[in-house]
């Protein structure tokens, strides 16, 4: 089971286009990351927030909604968000290329 | 009315017989007492009764309202006496029994008491003179009013009502003519209030109580003379001790006061009482805790941080103390605590979300174009066009969307592009490079669901086997890899479950699967039983079967053919149990007057078994199927016989790799085999229908279209070949050559899309699209294809 995420995990960061890839606790301390450690906690951080709001926005309209996942697009990349209670899973990727 | 006399000051109240007394709101509250205890007497609510009692001097006044509570004012001021004179009043005398419409209550607005709820009041004695005396300041409260006065005529009071004051208001400015004004000040006496009257009591002499009075009298003198000096009466004082007073301080500790602040969201409190209810079923102390926390806000660090609750007690200053202590500890805590987010269950499926998502970010065209979908045009990332790709973004989906649109009727009008394979993708990773894919099948209930099966046909050239599920979500890497030693013949998801997958191994094996588990161990094997098949399993197959003798529901089946010449029929009941459906015997060619079991005396045969290669169920009929055996024979058999063959059909000259039912016509299949030639028969005609013999290499499979009845697909070794029986019966469709050293070995038609998979022998599954196909007459319909056949059957096959 722990070999499989690992596998999982390196194959992620190994695709085409994959930029970053970061697993961060709830705390914003990395636990595995493939960038450096002050735009990881950057990273961390702001993202942190923007998927508390987007949590608080999915459970004010239904309470019995949760939020599963984020993208954000934006001109040069995207940004995917898997958040979880204890953790957020954050996959930087460029798909043009 | 009575006017003053004298001018008036402004300030004074003027008597007005109609009088909106916006400003008596004061009195309002007064009044209600007077009008409670009043019987039937409307009051003027302004007028107020001064407190002081002129009235009945033996009785204290009080106010009774209705419910006979005891509601006598208490008079909050104590006017002075003195002030109340400096005003010039009215003095109205009314005579008596003229109280109506005379008895007017005079009104006194002091300059110097801005008593704003004080406007004036009035008494009235009770000996039915009504004087109206001028009164100082008169309290709010104070409404005694002897309406006790049996004397008192109620209902002149009616004419009260039209009374009103007027509140002069204090608006004045004092101009200098007005303090030039001669003020007439009037003097008068107020009438006497008698506090007290003892009236004398007289006694006549003669009456029976005269002795006792006088008695009574004379006791009272003496009394009165021996008081001085006597002893009974004492003059004394006393004082009354008054202890010392102490003052005493306490002085509590200090209240340590915190702010909490919540948003308090839908969720937040729909959380909260999901947690109350949860914790209402266990012990009573998890109530408080799951209470105190649920109502603690989001962000609630000190749960995860044992140490750190002692922050929130910290001073400012010693805060940086102990955090440093307590990310000392955290930070063991945090190691521990990272493993087991990498280890837990929603990490995993998170990640594979993830993968999932980056494949559809890389192969979403690819993907797009598989499900027939709109392909979003990604902005060019050079720099200059990028504030312009943003607004193009959305024409360029449009025009994407033309464009297709324009390609389509092309197509379908001229059809100049000619139709050909697109590939999309293919399926491949590391694991299956240098395999050779030997079956393809699709899930029966997720069509996005592959499963390949990848092994080598020769005997020398084995290796080990690889049964991959694969989904179309992700063209990167398997959802599930079951490994084998042997290689893989042939794979097939079960109808009924579909999370079983059958495989076929070289070396006879049948596994069973379950997908829905990543372990490699099968469910069910059949290394152990008896019956297994001693060759390669070269095609499997489940089958619904019509119990119909037996009464039962459609059992399923699972229907292997193998290379030691056995079809056997496979049945899940405390592991496999397997019947043999039909022995292939060994036909020759010569003869051919029955169906043909018997060998010809003399004959020496090693074996007397023709191995099968391939078989294929009718699709209507699941009792008949026909089986292809190495010697290039074909037999139509049925599941009720399993001594003879139906039927034969002869033409082909090499082992027959594959048949095929066509799906629209259930009269036609076709068959393909190692003699370069794929033939499509009929079934009553054990003769060959149409042949075609496009080239030199083996083909390894063919498969009809699911979507029309003309068009099928063959692999051969160098090419791909689309065939469009209404088009054309000499040349393919559309040719599609391998790379140089890849042969083509199976071929699979995707069911809803236009899509075709084709395996080859270097373990890659290739998805190519159909494009630019002819879309004229490509209903499949049944009877067209008859009559295709009927125009087609004057010249011989």
């Amino acid at each position: 089971m722990q070999a499989e995420v690992e596998e999982t995990l390196k194959r992620i960061q190994s695709h085409k286009g994959v930029m970053g890839t970061m697993v961060v606790n709830a705390e914003g301390i990395p636990i595995r990351t493939t960038l450096d450690n002050s735009t990881t906690v950057q990273y961390a951080g702001l993202l942190h927030q923007l998927t508390m709001k987007a949590k608080s926005t999915v459970r004010d309209i239904d309470p019995q909604n949760d939020l599963t996942f984020l993208r954000i697009r934006s001109k040069k990349h995207e940004i995917m968000v898997a958040p979880d209670k204890e953790y957020l899973l954050i996959v930087i990727q460029n798909p043009c290329e | 009315m009575i006017r003053s006399t004298g001018p008036q000051p402004k300030k004074s109240i003027s008597f007005i017989s109609t009088i909106k007394g916006t400003q008596t709101k004061g009195y309002s509250g007064a009044n209600q007492s007077r009008m409670a205890l009043s019987k039937t007497l409307t009051i003027a609510p302004e007028i107020k009764a001064e407190k002081m009692s002129i009235s009945t001097p033996r009785t204290v006044i009080q106010v009774i309202d209705a419910h006979g509570v005891d509601v006598t004012p208490r008079p909050l001021y104590h006017p002075d006496p003195h002030t109340g004179t400096a005003k010039p009043n009215k003095l109205l005398t009314s005579r008596e029994g003229s109280f109506a419409a005379e008895f007017i209550s005079s009104y006194s607005l002091y300059q110097n008491t801005l008593n704003p709820s004080m406007l004036g009041h009035f008494t009235r004695s009770v000996l039915g003179s009504s004087i109206v005396s001028k009164s100082s300041v008169s309290t709010t409260e104070s409404i005694a009013e002897d309406l006790e006065e049996p004397s008192y005529k109620r209902e002149k009071l009616t004419s009260f009502t039209d009374l009103r004051v007027v509140r002069a208001t204090p608006g004045k400015i004092v101009t200098k003519e007005d303090l030039e004004k001669t003020i007439e000040i009037i003097l008068t006496e107020t009438e006497t209030l008698r506090f007290f009257n003892l009236p004398t009591v007289m006694v006549s002499v003669e009456s029976e109580e005269a002795m006792k009075v006088r008695r009574r009298n004379k006791n009272y003198e003496t009394l009165c003379r021996n008081r001085l000096g006597n002893d009974l009466y004492a003059e004394r004082m006393m004082q009354t001790i008054n202890g010392a007073p102490k003052n005493k301080d306490v002085q509590c500790d200090k209240i340590v006061k915190e702010d909490k602040g919540i948003m308090s969201t839908a969720w937040d409190l729909h959380d909260s009482y999901i947690a109350m209810e949860l914790s209402s079923l266990p012990a009573k102390q998890s109530i408080l805790d799951s209470c105190g926390k649920a109502n603690v806000p989001s962000k609630d660090r000190e749960q995860r941080v044992p140490g750190s609750t002692t922050e929130k007690d910290s001073e400012a200053s010693s805060l940086m103390d102990i955090e440093n202590v307590i990310l000392t500890k955290v930070r063991d805590d945090e190691v521990d605590h990272s493993e087991t987010i990498l280890k837990s269950d929603k990490f995993h499926q998170d990640l594979f979300f993830m993968e999932r998502v980056l494949m559809e970010n890389i192969f979403q065209p690819k993907l797009a174009a598989y499900r027939q979908l709109p392909i979003l045009k990604e902005p060019e990332p050079e720099k200059p066009e990028d504030f312009q790709e943003g607004e193009k973004l959305e024409k360029t989906e449009e025009e994407g969307q033309k464009e297709e649109e324009e390609e389509i009727e092309i197509s379908t009008g001229q059809s100049t592009i000619p139709a050909n394979l697109e590939r999309l993708w293919s399926f491949s990773c590391d694991l299956t490079k240098g395999l050779n894919v030997s079956s393809l099948a699709w899930n029966r209930t997720n069509p996005d669901l592959l499963a390949v099966g990848y092994g080598h046909f020769g005997f020398r050239e084995q290796k080990r086997g690889l049964a991959c599920c694969w989904s179309i979500k992700n063209p990167m890497w398997p959802e599930r890899i079951y490994q084998s030693p042997y290689g893989v013949t042939a794979v097939d998801f079960s109808i009924g479950a579909p999370n079983l997958l059958a495989v076929g191994y070289h070396n006879g094996t049948i596994a069973i699967y379950n997908v829905q588990s990543n372990s490699n161990v099968p469910v069910l094997d059949s290394s152990e039983s008896p019956q297994k098949h001693l060759g390669p399993v070269w095609q499997l197959q489940w089958i619904e079967q019509d119990r119909g003798t037996t009464g039962d529901d459609k059992r399923e089946i699972l229907v292997s053919i193998s290379a030691d010449g056995r079809i056997s029929k496979w049945v899940i009941r405390k592991g496999l149990d397997c019947h043999d459906l039909m022995r292939l015997k060994r036909t020759t060619s010569s003869s051919s007057k029955k169906g043909g079991e018997k060998e010809k005396k003399g004959e020496a045969l090693i074996s007397r078994q023709a191995p099968g290669m391939c078989f294929a169920f009718h699709p209507k009929d699941t009792n008949i199927y026909l089986a292809g055996t190495e010697e290039g024979h074909i037999h139509k058999c049925s599941c009720s016989y399993n001594e003879q063959y139906l039927e034969t059909y002869r033409g082909h000259k090499g082992p027959v790799y594959k048949i095929a039912w066509n799906p629209f016509c259930h009269d036609v299949f076709l068959s393909c085999s190692a003699d370069w030639g794929v033939i499509i028969w009929q079934q009553e005609n054990p003769k060959p229908f149409l042949s075609f013999y496009p080239t030199t290499y083996v083909v390894y499979d063919v498969a009809w279209s699911p979507k029309s009845a003309y068009i099928f697909a063959a692999a051969n070794e160098s090419r791909v070949e689309i065939w469009h029986l209404h088009i054309s019966t000499l040349d393919p469709l559309i040719v599609h050559v391998a790379n140089p050293g890849i042969k083509f070995t199976t071929v699979l038609f995707a069911k809803q899309t236009d899509c075709l998979l084709v395996g080859d022998s270097d373990g890659q599954v290739g998805v190519y699209e159909l494009r630019n196909m002819p879309a004229a007459l490509d209903s499949g319909r049944g009877d067209v294809i008859d009559i295709l056949i009927g125009s087609k059957s004057k010249q011989p096959g």
